[in-house]
């Protein structure tokens, strides 16, 4: 007698709860929804002064102007608006996905520096698999004039700089995204015997969008054990970052005028505030071309 | 014995209800928009689509990740601040094309049915040619999406690049159904 119900329920019920699927939930469990990466944790290649842990797309170039304008204490000067500036011209070019290179010239400083950028891990949208994305970016620099006197300048490569980067971000939620940037930095001379050429430095950016496409960035930088012939502050930065289109534009108020990440993770002789001096201002326009 | 008769005809009646279905996993959609400052087109071959030529019902999944830009920046634009990938990640379409005829080698029929994008669903109304050969039906036609209809902000210093109006065209092939 069970089994015999059991029969009837087998034979007309259970097809019939098959029927009464729509066609698209049946879809649905044909092919549920795979889970996809997160895009987009931030907008450019720099969250405002660093390195976030975006690369470019696989055949797109970016070109980039960077600049710090600031005052100098002090001074009777007729200057328009600033005092000072200084900029960087850079290009960044998406060898894959993943790995992307960049170049970059500054002026007046005299700052050439190069970079490479892979990215490790990936977000996943639902939180499946590893909940943040790591990237590692290798940076270069060589100066070819002295700006605060910290490295020895005898020969070539008394002149150079790394930095190591390993970039650890989490959208975690649409608008809000934070970055951790464990740093180590190498300078090959050091003017002054005090000075380690090693330096150990952690890097703080949280990022909040107000709209679709303007978000409001900030950073700062820790280094354990800053040089000792120069007094030094972490650096810090608050901007604005805005897209439109192919530009991306991004504004900010920091304590430093280089544009390397050396230069102003270890260096930064200015503490942030607004006197004359201390506050940069500064602009990052980068133009996006697809090739 | 009884038992397996009753097993026969319940395996039976599964395989019935399977043959009139069709599938298509790699459907390829297609959306254009045309102005003056910008041509913007995108391709997603990868529409799931399921038709039961009995019930003349008609279901179509389409991924808003799979559409391929020619330009990366576009692609990452697209799902980031108009389509919202994150929050609406697919747009699905249940509905009936009427007076279809499964013998007809080639007809064209009007599909009616509900689109859904961005959680906002809409009815829609499509003129498709159906195209049969042996074992496999060909359903393609296009229509126009509204951007206004279906919550796609388009910032005000970009509207002249992005078109009011977006043409879609589909073309599904769709084959025997087995599980």
């Amino acid at each position: 007698m069970k089994s015999k119900i059991l029969n009837f329920i087998v034979l007309f019920i259970f097809p019939f709860s098959v029927f009464s699927q729509s066609l698209l939930e049946k879809l649905e469990s044909i092919e549920p929804d795979s889970s996809q990466y997160v895009m987009a944790t931030f907008k450019g290649t720099r969250i405002s002064i660093g390195h976030s842990i975006e690369t470019r797309k696989k055949n797109t170039l970016e070109v980039s102007f960077m600049s710090r304008y600031w005052n100098v204490p002090q001074e009777t000067s007729n200057s328009f608006i600033a005092d000072r500036m200084c900029t960087r011209f850079g290009a960044d070019y998406g060898i894959s996905d993943n790995f992307t290179i960049g170049l970059g010239v500054g002026a007046p400083n005299g700052i050439i520096d190069g970079y490479l950028k892979y990215r490790i891990i990936q977000q996943k949208i639902d939180n499946t698999g590893i909940p943040f994305g790591v990237t590692f970016m290798q940076s270069s620099t060589y100066r070819t004039r002295s700006i605060i006197g910290i490295e020895a300048r005898n020969s070539f490569y008394e002149k150079l700089a790394f930095t190591s980067q390993i970039l650890i971000a989490r959208k975690f939620s649409r608008k809000f995204s934070f970055q951790i940037a464990p740093t180590f930095v190498h300078r090959t001379s050091s003017n002054f015997s005090i000075d380690d050429h090693n330096h150990f430095a952690i890097g703080f950016s949280p990022r909040y969008k107000l709209g679709h496409h303007v978000s409001l960035v900030s950073e700062y930088y820790y280094v354990a054990n800053p040089l000792k012939s120069v007094k030094t502050y972490g650096a810090f930065a608050l901007g604005v970052n805005w897209e439109v289109s192919k530009l991306l534009l991004q504004f900010k108020m920091t304590n430093n005028q280089i544009f390397n990440e050396e230069g102003f993770i270890t260096q930064t002789i200015k503490n942030f505030n607004t006197r004359d001096g201390n506050f940069f201002f500064g602009f990052h326009a980068t133009y996006h071309i697809q090739l | 014995m009884k038992k397996i008769i009753l097993l026969v005809l319940f395996i039976c009646t599964k395989s019935f209800s399977q043959n009139t279905e069709y599938i298509e996993r790699q459907g390829i959609v297609t959306f254009f928009s045309y102005t003056s400052a910008e041509n913007i087109q995108a391709q997603n071959t990868q529409t799931l689509s399921l038709f039961n030529t009995e019930t003349q019902e008609i279901a179509v999944k389409i991924l808003m990740r799979a559409f391929v830009f020619k330009k990366a920046l576009m692609h990452e634009h697209f799902n980031e601040s108009y389509i919202e990938s994150d929050l609406y990640p697919k747009a699905t379409f249940e509905g009936k094309i009427e007076n279809f005829n499964s013998q007809e080698a080639s007809q064209t029929r009007l599909i009616k049915g509900n689109f859904t994008l961005k959680n906002i669903t809409k009815p829609v109304e499509v003129k498709a040619k159906i195209l049969k050969s042996k074992n496999t039906y060909t359903i393609s036609g296009s229509l126009d999406v509204l951007i206004n209809d279906y919550n796609i902000k388009v910032p005000a210093i970009l509207s002249p690049n992005i078109s009011k109006k977006i043409e879609v065209t589909f073309s599904f092939k769709y084959s025997n159904y087995e599980k």
